[in-house]
């Protein structure tokens, strides 16, 4: 089973403590980004292109409206970060368009007033000279590569020609809007005696925001101060700095008036990147006794008008992932990541996983159909048994029971398939290994006075309840209650360099720098202590400090997910009648919230299956810029949702934790659309699976 | 996401509001379509004449003959009527799905007529029960039947310096039975089709459609097809058989086929 855990449970690791921070967010003690209010601020629109692609003749600002445009900024555009084995152009995204726009929602110029509301009003009255150009919107037609990456191993074309059986199968997932509750934002304050640059920005940590704007503005990073308020949500969306945000800064050191910037939810519909956006054409190569002897894929990633720093790195990882939970050491994966006429993607929950784990496992099954083996039987015969296990692509499983997992989705689900006149009925399965942690993570302790222990970590939340996972592994560690413990995040002249919250990273890497730096403190006071008690101690040390740095190569959590839908005939409505999530994320430190994070990534993994697409018509226009054009499930749409973990520790991390904040959204659109194709008796359809979709399936 | 500027009048009565209204005012009843609609500057009126102040349009009265709604009585009063919800069932059938309850607080029955929507419930269950929809002008007042009042999407037959005061409900006949069947992307999202049945005895007929085309629609065919002793089945497919695109065709002859056998049940 695998189930032991790499620490100890103490009093609290392990135990379903409840949100210490909800009281505060639910009386409304919160201060996002649109609380703050900076005396003599000034107010932000941004003038934004309405052509998905043009060129600009030239911008005329009536006179008495304050815009400021690129030719008044001294900056760089935004950088771009690499892929390991691949290369990425210099398409990095203008803080403010120069004399071209490459989608609809690209920030042009930006406007100054009194409120947001006259802003807005002046902002209008900016007119811009645009030549359209023809748009560019499927990848495969693009003739522009911004990313390419492209790994073989072993004989693939050997293993196709020698096969018994070859299955292909082509698959798509559209574009998705992150939208989280609190949309994007940045308020900026330049003190000019003390050369110091402060910027206030809503984001998932302090000190990228810090390292991009340092790079974009030119200046050094110990003349800027990065503060990030409580956060209303991400998704990844706020991972990477925006260029809206870098235009706020540069902006307040040029004209030396403090500005903020927040963002309406149409800008972030038009303006925030977006995730997913990928097809792939996958075959594989089966022997005669169901073994995949060989994975061959081609995947098209549409990439938008230009490189957000980050926008590349999901491409990579579906790549990455493209031999899933099998054992085969034969593979030829290939990513081409085309410019098109859009807002740029990025990474968004899941981030390239959703991807990898949608195209393997709906050929997988495929294959199953064509092959006339059961499913699940078919994965039995290929699920990779022995960790760590090194994939032909090049990363190494460190940790994982795949057959475990099928098991428990397998029995908890209850499979079921068929139907009657009124609807038919279908099962699937999609299981997912996925690559959490990595880099580094930072946590200073310190003892206070009282007694109690602050923790700094370089780890920011927005959402994931940091403030109480963290203080649960520094209260066990320290043998103190949850109270005793101080959580402080997000400000980059407090708190160690961290790298940040995203790729379901918080706990591997954040919690083991806690407790690394919790144990670093508990020696010194213990050094000092001659037998006496915390409070005492603190009495005469307080200012004790302690710091660690925590660094580790990636972690894999893997899952099993299993679904059960009803298709309407006479409609195509669909029903998720159950799901099931198995999630081995290694040690859980609070299974309460790890079902909160399996629950949640599931409804959006569920809201791709059903109603979320961020379309564009012929011309480039978005179509879902408010909610009328984009739908978001509710609570009434959501399936009960059977929650189990599977604990196998990482060996990598003094927790033995994985990741768990991205599990749901990677496995529920395999299982569903598996479910789907099984009720359909074998049609290809994408999601969303809409009414119309599946009715048109039907027949 | 903010207004273009605009002039704002908040008048106390009726009286005070007919003088005010021109082609480029808007009337401001619950505001649950207008204020999106001015946030994302797709309305751009010189003048917003806000009604809420109108205490005597807040009304709902049926004294043993029709229904009397007024234009500002807002959907959540509709829908926690007793009277409404044993002598006019399609109405209390049909504002429950209107948007989400918070929606309801706000948005007013007159709102959503005037407003016409061609997703929306509320139109399209007035169809079905032959409601009258009374206007008023500085010019005097002015009677629209639901068939000729809904002209196209977001157009009516109300002129802009009028201002539509009462819906009035018909009477039902005894026994008369009401469906109610809409399909929607998510619970509160805009339909994206739907239907509306009374079916009574001595062949009272109306089955209106929304989401089918530019306006709510009624079918005669239906109608008397029921009357004359059709099954559901049958009289659903004339219903719909006008419906542009083969699955909201398909979509609407299934609910409509569930809303009259709810009427008939």
């Amino acid at each position: 089973m695998g189930t032991e855990a790499g620490l100890s449970a103490g009093r609290l690791v392990g135990r379903p403590v409840r949100r210490r921070e909800d009281d505060r967010i639910l009386r409304g003690g919160t201060r996002y980004l649109d609380d703050i209010d900076l005396p003599g601020a000034a107010h932000v629109a941004f003038v934004r292109s309405p052509f998905a692609h043009a060129r600009i003749g030239g911008i005329e600002v009536p006179d008495g409206i304050a815009a400021i445009t690129a030719a008044d900024l001294d900056v760089s555009d935004l950088p771009v970060q690499g892929i390991e084995g691949g290369e990425v152009s210099a398409d990095g995204h203008p803080v403010l368009a120069g004399d071209e726009v490459r989608y609809a929602g690209q920030p042009v110029a930006m406007v100054l007033a009194e409120s947001r509301a006259l802003a807005e009003d002046a902002a209008e009255l900016v007119e811009v000279d645009y030549e359209p150009l023809d748009p560019v919107l499927d990848a495969r037609r693009s003739d522009v590569t911004m990313s390419r990456w492209h790994r073989v191993s072993g004989d693939v074309e050997g293993a196709f020609e020698s096969a018994a059986h070859v299955v292909r199968a082509s698959h798509s997932l559209p574009r998705l809007a992150p939208v989280p509750m609190e949309p994007r934002g940045a308020i900026a304050s330049f003190d000019a005696a003390e050369d110091l640059l402060t910027v206030w920005v809503s984001a998932q940590d302090s000190h990228r925001q810090l390292a991009g704007l340092a790079r974009v503005l030119g200046r050094p990073e110990d003349s800027i101060h990065v503060i990030v308020p409580d956060v209303g949500g991400a998704f990844g969306s706020k991972g990477a700095p925006a260029p809206e945000t870098m235009a706020v800064a540069a902006a307040a050191l040029a004209t030396g008036r403090p500005l903020k910037w927040a963002e309406d939810r149409e800008e972030n519909f038009v303006a925030s990147y977006q995730g997913r956006g990928m097809e792939a054409e996958v075959e594989l190569a089966f022997d005669g006794d169901g073994r995949i002897l060989a994975v061959r894929a081609r995947i098209w990633a549409d990439l938008g008008g230009y490189l957000m720093p980050t926008t590349a790195i999901p491409t990579h990882t579906t790549a990455m992932l493209m031999c899933g939970v099998y054992d085969v050491q034969t593979a030829d994966v290939q990513v081409h990541g085309r410019r098109t006429n859009k807002v740029p993607t990025g990474p968004y929950r899941g981030a390239g996983r959703p991807e990898a784990a949608y195209f393997l496992e709906c050929t997988v099954d495929v294959a199953a159909r064509e092959l006339g083996i059961d499913p699940l039987e078919l994965r039995r015969r290929n699920l990779i048994r022995e960790l760590p296990y090194k994939t032909a692509l090049g990363w190494t499983y460190d940790s994982g029971d795949y057959a475990r997992c099928l098991d428990l989705a397998e029995e908890l689900v209850r499979p079921e398939r068929g139907g009657d006149a009124e609807r038919v009925v279908g099962t699937g399965f999609g299981m997912y290994v996925e690559r959490a942690g990595g880099q580094f993570e930072t946590a200073e302790a310190e003892l206070l006075r009282d007694g109690r222990v602050l923790v700094r970590s370089g780890s920011s939340p927005h959402g994931q309840g940091h403030d109480t996972t963290f203080a649960q592994l520094a209260a066990d560690r320290l043998g103190v209650t949850l109270e005793d413990v101080e959580l402080r995040f997000g400000d980059s002249k407090e708190v160690p360099r961290g790298v940040g919250t995203f790729a379901s990273r918080s706990v591997a890497m954040g919690g083991s720098a806690v407790i690394q730096a919790v144990d670093a403190l508990k020696e010194k006071i213990e050094a000092v202590a001659a037998g006496r008690g915390l409070r005492e101690v603190a009495a005469r040390h307080a200012g004790l400090r302690a710091a660690a740095r925590f660094e580790s190569d990636l972690v894999f959590s893997s899952g099993a997910y299993g679904a059960v839908v009803e298709i309407e005939r006479s409609t195509g409505r669909l029903t998720v009648l159950r799901l099931v999530a198995v999630d081995d994320a290694g040690t859980i430190v609070n299974p309460l919230l790890a079902e909160g994070q399996v629950i949640g990534g599931t409804a959006q993994g569920l809201g791709q299956c059903l109603v979320e697409e961020a379309a564009y018509d012929d011309e480039g226009n978005p179509t879902f810029a408010s909610f009328v054009g984009y739908s978001l499930l509710t609570a009434a749409e959501m399936p009960g949702v059977i929650a189990e973990f599977v604990e196998t520790a990482s060996p990598l991390n003094p927790l033995g934790a994985k990741g768990i904040g991205e599990a749901g959204a990677i496995g529920t659109p395999a299982a569903v659309a598996n479910a789907v194709a099984d009720a359909l008796g074998g049609a290809g359809v994408d999601p969303p699976f809409t009414a119309e979709k599946l009715w048109r399936a039907l027949g | 996401m903010k207004p273009a500027p605009f002039d704002y009048r908040a008048p106390a009565s009726v009286e005070e509001t007919l003088p005010l209204l021109e082609l480029d005012t808007a009337v401001l009843a619950g505001g649950q379509s207008l204020v999106p609609l001015l946030n994302l500057r797709l309305a751009r009126p010189e003048v917003v004449v806000d009604i809420n102040g109108l205490a005597e349009l807040d009304y709902l009265r049926a004294d043993g003959g029709p229904l009397r709604i007024g234009a500002m009585t807002r959907q959540v009063t509709l829908e926690r009527s007793e009277p409404v919800r044993r002598g006019w069932p399609l109405l209390h059938k049909a504002v429950r799905l209107v948007g989400h309850r918070q929606i309801r607080s706000r948005g007013t029955v007159g709102g959503s007529v005037a407003h016409a929507d061609p997703a929306a419930e509320l139109p399209a269950a007035l169809l079905a029960l032959d409601a009258t929809l009374h206007m008023r002008s500085t010019g005097g007042a002015r009677r629209v039947a639901a068939s000729e009042f809904f002209l196209g999407p977001l157009y009516t037959a109300r002129e802009p310096d009028e201002l539509l005061v009462e819906i009035e409900v018909p009477g039902q006949p005894d026994g008369a039975g009401a469906g109610f069947a809409e399909y929607a992307r998510t619970h509160g999202d805009f339909a994206t089709a739907g239907a509306a049945a009374v079916v009574g005895p001595g062949g009272h007929a109306g089955i209106a459609l929304f989401g089918a085309g530019p306006v709510p629609v009624r079918s005669e065919a239906a109608d008397q097809a029921l009357a004359s002793g059709a099954g559901a089945r049958e009289a659903a497919e004339l219903a719909a058989r006008e419906v542009e695109g083969e699955h909201r065709r398909a979509l609407c002859t299934e609910l409509a086929r569930r809303a009259i056998e709810e009427a008939m049940a």
